[in-house]
């Protein structure tokens, strides 16, 4: 059976789609045919990190959710533009960059009927293993229902007030919509905070998994920034948490 | 308070969109949109207007949840699905002996415009073949004949819980070409089967063959029915509970045209079919389904709609006289959980 993971965050700049990308690809480089959709309309981004110019992008999912198109046409395959070998596959269907684009849909809105049937859809068409959903921070619609429909929901949050915060709004939110399995992901933690301490004082909070714990460090921002970290450093140690993520979520 | 109230509303939308029972509708309908088999009524121009691709499921539960997939909010006419519900406003006009006296409830196995009444009797046949529904529709009490049609859309209103209007063009293709249903009627008229006021009760007639609906108000129609007679969204009452049954045991065998004991066979839910493309079919107690797509079979029925019932019959156990445990568990469906793989 397919798994439906989302990974949100109540505020923005967590390190979302970094993470998404990470954790998509790790599951990629495992054997796994992965799609990530990007629901992040407003903002969408995470297609910098897969090598997926604006000018390649013809249909996204701005077309599929305007009946343009179906949402496989909308999939762009990344294995190679991330480095994926073997059996493994990566997938990416991006939200529009133009700003007309991104005008209208918040303008008009949409069907968040098609946003849950396009999901389904594209698991099938795809044979996917995995389907990650990058989410705008905060609540609105499409979080609303990438979290109802997710097998797994990955919640990464910073150790800092506004955060803790924000994330037990989320959890609510969550248990409202019965999500099947929380886990949470500490990001951008200080290197002088003790990260079992910290681990334990957040599972102690929310009485939910801290799934893994990501260290703040200038090295990682500007690495990360010439593409998918964890093809490029297999064996650092930010690289092997991805891994223990991903391995929890197999688990679920 | 309004705070968490609006979230659980918000989250009980966004679960009746992620429920696997909606994503098993969206998989009925991925199914069926590519089946093209049928013709679109074309007996009056404006009923040929219709798209052949339009095709709507919505289910609607006793509890109020709403199923939409496709065209549901797109406007049809009812057509026939109205006799049903103009048939028990006759009977709380007047009582189950008085209209039984003037409308049989015996499946005729005849198409639905046959010209036969009962010899012994001289009533019509039941109240789902244009004879037997036009001696209905002489029964809807009223002053006059602005009267009687404010009756019948409130009657209707009571049902989906929004106002109806009728489509003026329909009405009058309808009326300006109806001459055998003219002559059904004069023929009642001579075995005293029907009051003289004959152009005011055909006029009503066809305006109840005219009314706008969609598959939504449909299904909402036929949650009422399965509901007990009691709208499950606005909670008001739209028929005596007494009849009810009345209503829906005709739907059952004579509700699908001179398809009716096939069907009652096969899928086994009460069910009333219109030439519109609308099939609204009652599960007492569990659901109400309402389909639209106008392409139609030879004997009238809306070819996807008939197969989404189908479907829905044997997937769930829906039968009426299903007693076999059913592939799937439908309040399991409905409300999600572990064990339901619906990727």
């Amino acid at each position: 059976m397919p798994k439906v993971v989302s990974i949100h965050s109540y505020r923005g700049g967590t390190g979302k789609s970094n993470f998404t990308a990470n954790l998509a690809t790790t599951a990629a480089a495992l054997g796994n045919r992965v799609g990530v959709v990007d629901t992040d309309v407003p903002s969408p981004g995470i297609h910098n990190l897969f090598g997926l110019e604006p000018e390649q992008m013809g249909k996204t999912l701005n077309s599929y959710l305007w009946g343009e198109s179906s949402i496989e046409d909308a999939a762009y395959d990344v294995s190679d533009n991330v480095g994926i070998e073997g059996a493994g596959k990566l997938f990416l269907v991006p939200s529009s960059v133009k700003a007309d684009d991104i005008a209208r849909i918040l303008k008009d809105g949409y069907d968040v009927r098609l946003m849950n049937d396009g999901f389904r859809s594209l698991v099938k068409a795809l044979q996917l293993d995995y389907l990650f959903i990058d989410t705008h921070p905060g609540l609105s619609k499409e979080t609303f229902l990438s979290i109802a429909i997710s097998h797994v929901l990955l919640l990464i949050l910073r150790p800092d007030k506004q955060d803790y915060q924000g994330t037990a709004v989320v959890m609510d939110v969550a248990r409202q919509l019965n999500v099947r399995k929380m886990l949470l992901v500490i990001n951008k933690a200080h290197s002088k905070l003790n990260p079992d301490a910290l681990k334990q004082k957040v599972e102690e909070t929310y009485a939910e998994t801290v799934a893994g714990l990501f260290p703040l460090s200038e090295d990682i921002v500007q690495l990360a920034s010439e593409g998918v970290f964890c093809v490029k450093y297999p064996d650092h140690p930010v690289s092997q948490e991805f891994r223990k993520v991903a391995q929890q979520i197999a688990e679920v | 308070m309004s705070n968490i109230g609006d979230l659980q509303s918000l989250a009980s939308s966004i679960a009746a969109v992620t429920s696997p029972f909606r994503n098993y509708l969206h998989d009925l309908y991925e199914k069926y949109r590519s089946l093209n088999e049928g013709t679109v009524a074309d007996y009056i121009p404006e009923l040929a207007l219709a798209k052949p691709e339009w095709f709507g499921i919505c289910i609607v539960t006793p509890e109020g949840q709403v199923f939409e997939v496709g065209d549901c909010d797109r406007l049809f006419t009812i057509q026939s699905i109205s006799k049903a519900f103009v048939f028990g406003l006759a009977l709380e006009d007047h009582g189950r002996e008085y209209v039984n006296s003037k409308v049989s409830v015996e499946p005729t196995g005849e198409a639905f415009n046959s010209i036969v009444l009962d010899e012994a009797t001289n009533r019509p046949y039941n109240p789902m073949v244009n004879a037997g529904a036009i001696a209905t529709a002489d029964l809807i009490n009223g002053q006059n004949s602005t009267e009687r049609l404010k009756r019948l859309l409130e009657m209707f209103k009571r049902y989906t819980g929004r106002e109806h209007d009728i489509n003026v063009p329909v009405f009058l293709s309808e009326k300006a070409t109806g001459y055998r249903n003219r002559a059904m009627a004069y023929l009642m008229l001579n075995f005293g089967m029907v009051s003289n006021k004959i152009d005011e009760t055909l006029d009503l007639y066809f305006q109840q063959c005219s009314i706008l609906v969609n598959a939504k108000d449909l299904a909402m129609m036929a949650a009422t029915l399965a509901n007990g007679g009691v709208n499950p969204v606005t909670h008001e009452r739209a028929i005596d509970e007494r009849y009810v049954q009345d209503v829906i045991s005709v739907m059952l065998t004579c509700g699908m045209y001179d398809a009716s004991g096939e069907w009652a066979y096969r899928v086994g839910m009460p069910a009333k079919s219109g030439v519109g493309g609308g099939i609204l079919a009652v599960v007492p107690g569990k659901l109400g389904i309402g389909t639209f797509s106008p392409p139609l079979d030879a004997k009238g029925n809306s070819v996807r709609g008939i197969r989404v019932c189908e479907d829905l019959s044997t997937d769930f156990g829906l039968h009426l006289f299903n007693v076999a445990k059913p592939e799937r568990n439908l309040q399991e469906w409905i409300a999600g959980g572990e064990g339901i793989n619906d990727w």
